[in-house]
């Protein structure tokens, strides 16, 4: 069931960088099946902050094709909520609420197939790209991996060893390019050889005319925050690669505001038509059409609030919403006016919707 | 009833008829993946190649993604062939009679006077006819199905019993190429390179690097594997010996020579100090094209002189430098026999039996028990091709 949640024990806690922690979950024996998922999905936990229930969803960077247990992991945002909830309070034994895996943003990898991936991540973006790369190399004897890999400086590249020590182990089938927007001139470790710049146009360009394809069937994956997937995607299409061979998922939903803060409508006019009544309602900045009718107890469906399961999905009739994560709907649906209330945000003064 | 000759598992005609030949152009080389070059062939994008699968002429260009794509060579409007032989750094691809022009992804982007002559047509409706490429141990591969089945489980179980070698890593040395046209049919020319029992008699004297008792061989679905060890007295001097600087992955263990033939007409000869494709590319059915290209270590001039004058320095006298009938080499007679070239005395009994075809008294009446296996074996899968 899509929208079910169970206890799973945090068997393990570490920190791949200071800023981040992996949580490993203890799948019990009798839920292997329904935590079994593709790489590049996602779990949903839930959890009480301050007496309010939230619920964010976190890609696991684990394999799941080998004996690794689940696991995900969490970057702290600045003043973010739940990622600072998550640094400060997790403890080992602690049992947790979640959602069964799930997202259409994953690989569904053919052990004989003969294939070329390009990945593409930024900052807390590589979890689910690590997973995918991982079970690349692992399944699939005959593909090769090409990975662009954008952080802030040496400090926050999360998996930084481990991603090394499978390129020492598979020379010929990965390739990894790290570049660096804001490079730290000394560290601990030498100065920075690597790119410097963030993965734009240019660097994409760069790294794609550089690591031709053995394999001439080829995949793109791509994670990172909306502005990077949106250079990223674009500039594939540009360069020629058809656009159902690009799989993007976008992260950091609701901890990071600030891409698209700007053109969110204050106070903007909601006109609702669910269960047969008409709700009329102001929407604050900030909020999201679904704790706009939550807080008015017009009883809107909905569960995982992460813009996974589409519960919430309701059509538009009249206006525009922003919605961070919308993987519940595939792109024919959001062309048909379809929209999910939890992540929708109003674009336009106006707003009306139906369920 | 006449009683029908055979190869002896194919019948004379196989050899000899244009409608035999129509058959095995339309069901094996239209349907099967097509040797087309090397990947350093098509470099940048907008490079392109044309190449010949059975009666299809297929062209793979490269694009800005430095993604290969490959589609069938003619014009969508009156089928004209758009492209010739080879060419470079294409920003579009233009057929020579009316000018409509494809971009790289093989769509129509734009019709001379479209307004007046084709004011219906929609440009994105059309695209040229997919084919399919592929890149697999450094060689491009073609198949005329943009469907086919992927090039891997082609070559499925074949990787493992061929040469640690990595093509990539070697260079092409332009003055090895070797073309010939041998006027055999394509099949004498495969069975010829599959022989085992000739290596022992035919090249006595020119192939005696190699112990042909010791050859291992067999086939791995249609595809046909072979590897022998190098003779005690090669091996003991091969670094005076061998032609070329070593090839960095071939390692003791892999010493010898791996020369598997690939379905249905390429063939791999891969040593301890070259590399080399051999594509045998039927023309009619009593003609061939040979095309050899090889590849070897990177080395310097001074490196390549050094070891070929060491090796054409010792060779006569640990190995011997007579002919199969003990005469001195001599380039300049008219008798192939008197080269001491391998390449030559195969050509010359190619097209030796090739000629014996048409005499009413040829048949082949015996061959032998093992090393001549391989014939029996390919042309038994030829058969099972065009009767499918």
């Amino acid at each position: 069931m899509s929208g079910q949640f169970y206890k799973l024990q945090i068997v393990g806690l570490e920190n791949p960088i200071e800023t981040a922690t992996s949580i490993t979950l203890d799948v019990p024996t009798n839920l292997y099946q329904t935590f079994s998922f593709y790489p590049g999905q996602h779990i949903v936990l839930k959890l009480m902050i301050d007496g309010k229930e939230v619920r964010r969803s976190y890609s696991m960077n684990s394999c799941p094709y080998n004996d690794e247990a689940l696991q995900v992991t969490v970057k702290r945002v600045e003043n973010g909520l739940v990622s600072n909830y998550i640094g400060d309070n997790f403890r080992v034994g602690d049992s947790i609420e979640v959602m069964v895996p799930q997202g259409r943003f994953f690989a569904n990898i053919d052990p004989h197939g003969y294939k070329t991936y390009f990945l593409f991540a930024a900052g807390s973006g590589i979890t689910p790209i690590f997973s995918i790369l991982k079970s690349v190399l692992y399944t699939s004897p005959q593909s090769t991996v090409n990975l662009f890999y954008g952080n802030a400086n040496q400090d926050t590249i999360i998996f930084y060893d481990a991603l090394a020590d499978l390129e020492s182990k598979y020379p010929d089938r990965l390739n990894i390019i790290h570049t660096l927007s804001n490079p730290k001139v000394w560290t601990t470790w030498t100065q920075w050889k690597g790119r410097k710049g963030r993965i734009n146009a240019e660097s994409v360009e760069h790294f794609i005319t550089n690591h031709p394809p053995l394999a001439q069937n080829t995949e793109y994956y791509i994670c990172g925050p909306g502005a990077m997937n949106n250079t990223v995607r674009e500039t594939l299409i540009n360069l020629g690669v058809p656009q159902d061979l690009i799989h993007v998922e976008q992260f950091g939903a609701l901890d990071d505001e600030s891409d698209e803060e700007g053109t969110i409508i204050d106070n903007a006019n909601l006109t609702a038509k669910l269960d047969g009544k008409t709700f009329r309602l102001k929407i604050p900045k900030g909020k999201t059409i679904l704790q706009v009718l939550k807080e008015e107890n017009a009883d809107p469906p909905y569960s995982c609030e992460s813009g996974v399961c589409g519960t919430c999905r309701t059509k538009i009739v009249m206006g525009d919403v922003s919605m961070k994560v919308c993987l519940a709907l595939d792109d024919d649906e959001i062309k048909s006016g379809m929209i999910l209330a939890c992540q929708a945000r109003p674009l336009t003064e106006h707003i009306e919707i139906e369920y | 009833m006449k009683e029908s000759r055979a190869m002896p598992i194919l019948p004379v005609e196989a050899y000899t008829s244009q409608e035999w030949f129509d058959k095995e152009q339309e069901i094996i080389f239209g349907n099967s993946w097509q040797f087309a070059g090397l990947v350093e062939d098509i470099q940048d994008p907008g490079d392109y190649i044309t190449v010949q699968c059975g009666y299809q002429n297929l062209l793979v260009v490269k694009g800005r993604d430095q993604r290969l794509r490959a589609f069938h060579n003619l014009c969508r409007h009156r089928g004209t062939q758009l492209l010739r032989a080879v060419g470079k750094k294409q920003k579009a691809l233009t057929c020579p009679y009316h000018d409509w022009t494809y971009d790289l992804s093989g769509q129509l982007v734009s019709v001379p006077q479209k307004e007046t002559e084709f004011p219906n047509l929609e440009l994105d409706q059309i695209c040229l006819h997919k084919a399919s490429v592929d890149i697999w141990r450094g060689m491009l591969w073609v198949h005329p199905n943009p469907d086919a089945e992927s090039i891997a489980r082609w070559f499925e179980g074949v990787q493992e019993h061929l040469g640690p070698h990595d093509p990539l890593r070697l260079v092409e040395y332009p003055d090895s190429r070797y073309e010939k046209l041998i006027k055999a049919n394509w099949k004498i020319v495969a069975e010829n390179f599959m022989d085992v029992y000739h290596l022992a008699h035919l090249h006595s004297n020119t192939l005696n690097m190699y112990d042909h008792s010791k050859a291992e061989y067999g086939f791995i679905g249609d595809h046909y594997v072979f590897w022998e060890p190098h003779a005690k007295k090669y091996g003991e001097n091969l670094d005076k010996l061998m032609p070329f600087k070593r090839i960095a992955e071939m390692t003791d263990e892999y010493l010898g020579a791996f020369v598997p033939w690939l379905f249905p007409n390429f063939g791999l000869s891969e040593t301890e100090s070259s590399w080399s494709t051999f594509h045998a590319i039927p023309l009619s059915p009593q003609e061939t094209k040979v095309i050899i290209r090889s590849k070897l270590e990177p080395m310097s001039n001074w490196e390549f002189t050094k070891q070929q004058w060491k090796s054409g320095m010792s060779w006569h006298g640990i190995m011997g430098g007579e002919t199969k009938y003990g005469k001195k080499p001599d380039l300049s007679s008219e008798d192939p026999m008197d080269w001491n070239d391998f390449m030559e005395e195969d050509v010359y009994v190619c097209e030796q039996q090739q000629k014996s075809l048409k005499n009413p008294l040829f048949n082949v009446s015996r061959t032998a028990k093992n090393g001549e296996s391989t014939v029996r074996n390919f042309q038994t899968i030829v058969k099972r091709w065009i009767e499918n």
